[in-house]
C-alpha cells in the first residue's frame, strides 16, 4: 500500500499493522534529542546528573532546571520536553503529599514511579462524554530517585509508561556512549563520592562544551539528608576533583 | 392557629443509629499486643445475638476492634479490609500498623458530617517490633497508647486499667519501681478479670470472650501454642503471629 | 490537572471537588444531582405493617413461622398476606414491619434470582449471599436516610449448611440458632431459646413445628396486632417449602371468669 506507515501516523492510539504505535515510538525519539541526563545508584544514595544547554551567553544558566524535587525523599531528572515532565512531576507531588496524609509513611520509589506512568498512556481522543487529558504522548524521559525502605533506587521511565529500574542509566542525546561508559564504569560498591564524579565525567564525555559548575546540575537523594540539588560551590568543588 | 400548634411544621425524624452494647480493649506489651472484646450483641434489653466478634484480624501484625453500632461497625471494618487488599496490590506489602492508624483516622474523618457511629483500637506491632495500640475516637481523632478500653463498659474497665497498666495510685515499694510492661500471662490475666468483672456489672456484657494476641516477629509463643481455646491465625511464616483466644463468660 | 486516577476517562465535574480534596481512592461523586432530590418524601414511619416473624434451627434445617396479617394502625387491614417467600431453591425470607417496603424488596430480589439465573452458571445464590446482599439493601437506604422499614429473618440450608440470620432497617445483621423479630423477641424468644439452645442437631420436624405454633399461640394471645392465622416455613435438603395458612386451636373460656376489665362489673 502507498504510504502505509503515514496512515497509522495519524490517530495517536491506532496500532500499525506490525503492532506498533507509531506517536510513541516518536515521542521515545524526541528523548533522543534531549541534554544528556545521567543517573547512579549506590550504597550511600542515588546522584542525578544534568547536562545545562547554555545556548547564549546572555542566557541566565541557573533558570534551566532539570532536575526536580518531587519529596524530600524523591528526585528526579528529565530529558526531552521538559514542559511535558511539569505535569508529571506536579502528579507525582500529588501523589506523594497524598500517600503521606493518608498513610503516614513515605511513598516507595516504585510506587510513584508507577503513579507518574499511569499517566503516560492517558492520550489521544475522547469517546463520549469522558474527559481526555492529553492530545498527543509525553516527549520526555524521567530518571526517578529516591530512598524508601528498600534503600537507594533509581527508576527510568518513558513515554510508553514502561518502568524499568537501573543500577546507572542514561538517556538524552549522548546515553549511548554514556550508557556504555557508565556500564563500564559502574560497581556494587560505589561511594556517592565516586558516584558525583563518576557522572560528571560521563557528563563530560558526551558533552561538546566544556563542562563547569553552570553548565551541569547535580543532585543526590540520600538517606540521612534526602532529596538535595548540589549548589554551584559544592559543584565546583567536585568538578575540580575530577 | 392561636395556640401555635400549626406555625411550625413539624417531622418525625428517621434515627439511623442504634447502640449494641458490648466492650472492647487492648494492651500493648513490649514485643505483644493484646486485643480482646465481648461477643454479646445487643440492642436495648435485648440480646440479639451470644456471637457476634468485635475484633477482626487485618494482617499478621494488626487487629481491629470495633464498637458501637453494629452496622457502621461491619461497615467500616469491610472497608479498612478493603483498603488494605488495594494498598497491597499497589505497593507489594502489608500496610504497617501506624499506616493503619492513619488510614482509618482519614477514613472515620471522611465521614465526619455522617459518622460510623464506632470507637475503633487497633492493636498489633510496630515495624520496630514494640507493641502498639491505636485509639480513636468516631470522627478520627487518635493516638497511640499503652492500653484502653472502650464501649458500655468503658467506665468500669478503664479505671481498672489506670490501676493496673498504668499503675496509677499505686505505690511502688521502696526502692523499687513499677515495671514499664508487663509478660503476656500477667496482661491476658488482667484482660480475662476485665471481663468477667464488667459481665456482673454492665447487662450488655457477656456471653463469650474473644482475645486476640499477637506476637513480635521472634518471640517464643511459649505457654499460647496448645492451649485451651487458642487458635493461630498467621498467614506466613517468618514474622508476627497472630492468635485468638477464646473463652466463655457468663449469659445472663 | 486531575490527579485521581479514578476519575480518569469519566465525565468531568468540576462543581464538584475543583481542589481534590478527597483521598486518592475515593472519587467524589460526579454523577448529576437530581433537581428534584429536596421535594421527595421519605419513609418516616411503617404504614400497613407485619408482626413477628420466628425461626429456628433444627435437625433437618430451618423453621420459620409467621401470621398473615397486615395491619394498618390498630385495623386489621389484610388477613391473608403471605409474609414468608422463598427466594431461589434453598432460602426463605420473612419481613415484619412496612409490606410495601417488603413487597418492594421482594421485586428486587426477584429480579436478582432472574438476572443469575440467566448467567446460567450453575451457580445459586444461597441464604448467606441473599442475607449479604439484603445487608447491603438495607444499609445503604438507612445511609441515604430513607430506610426500608422491615425487621427480615433469612433462613436456609445449602450445601449440607443450615443458615439463619436477621438484617433490619438500620442495616443491623447478626445470626443466631434462635431468631424473632418485632413482639416475638420479647414474648417467645426466651421460649425458643431454652427449647432450641444446645439442641439445635437434635430437635426433629415435628418437634420443631410444635414448638413454632406453640410460640405462635402465646403471641396471638398476647400480641395485639397478630392473627390465628400463619404459615411455617422449612428449608431442609429437599428444597422450600411453605405450608398453606394453619389455624390455631385457642382456648378462651377461661376469659369468662376474668374479672376487673371489659363490660363486666363485679
Amino acid at each position: 500500500m502507498f504510504l502505509t506507515r503515514s496512515e497509522y501516523d495519524r490517530g495517536v492510539n491506532t496500532f500499525s499493522p506490525e503492532g506498533r504505535l507509531f506517536q510513541v515510538e516518536y515521542a521515545i525519539e524526541a528523548i533522543k534529542l534531549g541534554s544528556t541526563t545521567v543517573g547512579v545508584c549506590t550504597p550511600e544514595g542515588v546522584v542525578l546528573a544534568v547536562e545545562k544547554r547554555v545556548q547564549s551567553p546572555l542566557l541566565e544558566a541557573s533558570s534551566i532546571e532539570k532536575i526536580m524535587e518531587i519529596d524530600s525523599h524523591l528526585g528526579c531528572a528529565m530529558s526531552g520536553l521538559i514542559a511535558d515532565a511539569r505535569t508529571m512531576i506536579d502528579h507525582a507531588r500529588v501523589t506523594s503529599q497524598n500517600h503521606a496524609f493518608t498513610y503516614d509513611e513515605k511513598i516507595k520509589v516504585e510506587s510513584v514511579t508507577q503513579a507518574v506512568c499511569d499517566l503516560a498512556l492517558r492520550f489521544g481522543e475522547s469517546v463520549h462524554d469522558e474527559d481526555a487529558m492529553m492530545s498527543r504522548p509525553f516527549g520526555v524521559a524521567l530518571l526517578i530517585a529516591g530512598v524508601d525502605e528498600k534503600g537507594p533506587q533509581l527508576f527510568h521511565t518513558d513515554p510508553s509508561g514502561t518502568f524499568v529500574r537501573y543500577d546507572a542509566k542514561a538517556v538524552g542525546s549522548g546515553s549511548e556512549a554514556a550508557q556504555s561508559e557508565l556500564q563500564d564504569k559502574w560497581h556494587k560498591q560505589m561511594t556517592l563520592k565516586e558516584a558525583h564524579i563518576l557522572t560528571l565525567r560521563v557528563l563530560k564525555q558526551v558533552m561538546e562544551e566544556k563542562l563547569d559548575q553552570h553548565n551541569v546540575q547535580l543532585a543526590q537523594v540520600t538517606s540521612d539528608k534526602g532529596f538535595e540539588i548540589l549548589d554551584e560551590v559544592r559543584l565546583k568543588a567536585l568538578i575540580d576533583d575530577m | 392557629m392561636p395556640d401555635g400548634s400549626f406555625s411550625h411544621p413539624q417531622q418525625r425524624s428517621f434515627n439511623p443509629y442504634t447502640e449494641n452494647g458490648g466492650t472492647i480493649l487492648a494492651i500493648a506489651g513490649a514485643d505483644f499486643t493484646v486485643i480482646a472484646g465481648d461477643t454479646r450483641q445487643s440492642e436495648g434489653y435485648s440480646i440479639q445475638t451470644r456471637y457476634a466478634p468485635k475484633v477482626f484480624r487485618l494482617t499478621d501484625r494488626a487487629v481491629l476492634a470495633v464498637n458501637g453500632f453494629a452496622a457502621d461497625g461491619n461497615m467500616f471494618v469491610k472497608k479498612v479490609k478493603q483498603r488494605l487488599e488495594w494498598y497491597r496490590h499497589a505497593h507489594a506489602k502489608d500496610m504497617p500498623l501506624r499506616a493503619i492508624a492513619r488510614l482509618i483516622q482519614t477514613m472515620l474523618y471522611a465521614q465526619r458530617f455522617f459518622p460510623y457511629y464506632v470507637y475503633n483500637i487497633l492493636g498489633g506491632i510496630e515495624e520496630d517490633g514494640t507493641g502498639a495500640v491505636y485509639s480513636f475516637d468516631p470522627v478520627g481523632s487518635y493516638e497511640r497508647e499503652a492500653c484502653r478500653a472502650a464501649g458500655a463498659a468503658q467506665s468500669l474497665v478503664q479505671p481498672f486499667l489506670d490501676n493496673q497498666i498504668y499503675f496509677k495510685n499505686q505505690q511502688a515499694a521502696p526502692g523499687q519501681s513499677h515495671p514499664l510492661h508487663l509478660p503476656l500471662s500477667d496482661v491476658l490475666s488482667i484482660v480475662i478479670d476485665s471481663f468477667t468483672s464488667a459481665t456482673e456489672r454492665h447487662i450488655e456484657v457477656g456471653d463469650g470472650l474473644e482475645m486476640y494476641v499477637v506476637l513480635a516477629k521472634g518471640r517464643s509463643a511459649q505457654g499460647l501454642e496448645g492451649g485451651r481455646g487458642v487458635q493461630e491465625l498467621t498467614t506466613r511464616t517468618d514474622g508476627d503471629r497472630v492468635f485468638v483466644i477464646r473463652r466463655e463468660l457468663k449469659k445472663d | 490537572m486531575d490527579h485521581f486516577p479514578t476519575n480518569w476517562g469519566r465525565p468531568r465535574n468540576d462543581a464538584q471537588d475543583l481542589y481534590n480534596t478527597y483521598p486518592l481512592h475515593q472519587r467524589p461523586n460526579n454523577t448529576p444531582k437530581d433537581v428534584f432530590a429536596d421535594g421527595v418524601q421519605r419513609t418516616q414511619q411503617p404504614i400497613v405493617t407485619g408482626t413477628s416473624i420466628l425461626a429456628i434451627l433444627y435437625k433437618d434445617g430451618i423453621m420459620m413461622a409467621a401470621d398473615t396479617l397486615a395491619s394498618y394502625g390498630s385495623l386489621s387491614r389484610f388477613k391473608t398476606i403471605q409474609r414468608l417467600q422463598s427466594v431461589g431453591e434453598n432460602t426463605v425470607i420473612g419481613a415484619s414491619g412496612d409490606m410495601s417496603d417488603f413487597q418492594y424488596v421482594q421485586s428486587i430480589l426477584e429480579e436478582l434470582m432472574i438476572e443469575e439465573f440467566t448467567a446460567n452458571d450453575q451457580n445459586e445464590l444461597g441464604p448467606a449471599e441473599i442475607h449479604e446482599y439484603l445487608s447491603r439493601v438495607y444499609y445503604a437506604r438507612r445511609s441515604k436516610m430513607n430506610p426500608l422499614w422491615n425487621s427480615v429473618l433469612v433462613g436456609g440450608k445449602k450445601d449440607g449448611k443450615r443458615f439463619l440470620a436477621y438484617v433490619d432497617l438500620l442495616g443491623t445483621t447478626y445470626s443466631a440458632s434462635t431468631l424473632a423479630t418485632g413482639y416475638g423477641a420479647y414474648i417467645a424468644l426466651p421460649l425458643l431459646r431454652s427449647a432450641v439452645e444446645g439442641r439445635e442437631d437434635e430437635l426433629t420436624e415435628e418437634q420443631a413445628q410444635k414448638l413454632l405454633t406453640d410460640c405462635m399461640r402465646v403471641l396471638f394471645y398476647r400480641d395485639a396486632r397478630s392473627l390465628d392465622k400463619f404459615q411455617i416455613a422449612k428449608v431442609t435438603d429437599e428444597g422450600v417449602v411453605i405450608s398453606d395458612p394453619i389455624k390455631l386451636d385457642t382456648t378462651w373460656g377461661f376469659a369468662e371468669k376474668i374479672r376487673g376489665y371489659g363490660p363486666q362489673t363485679q
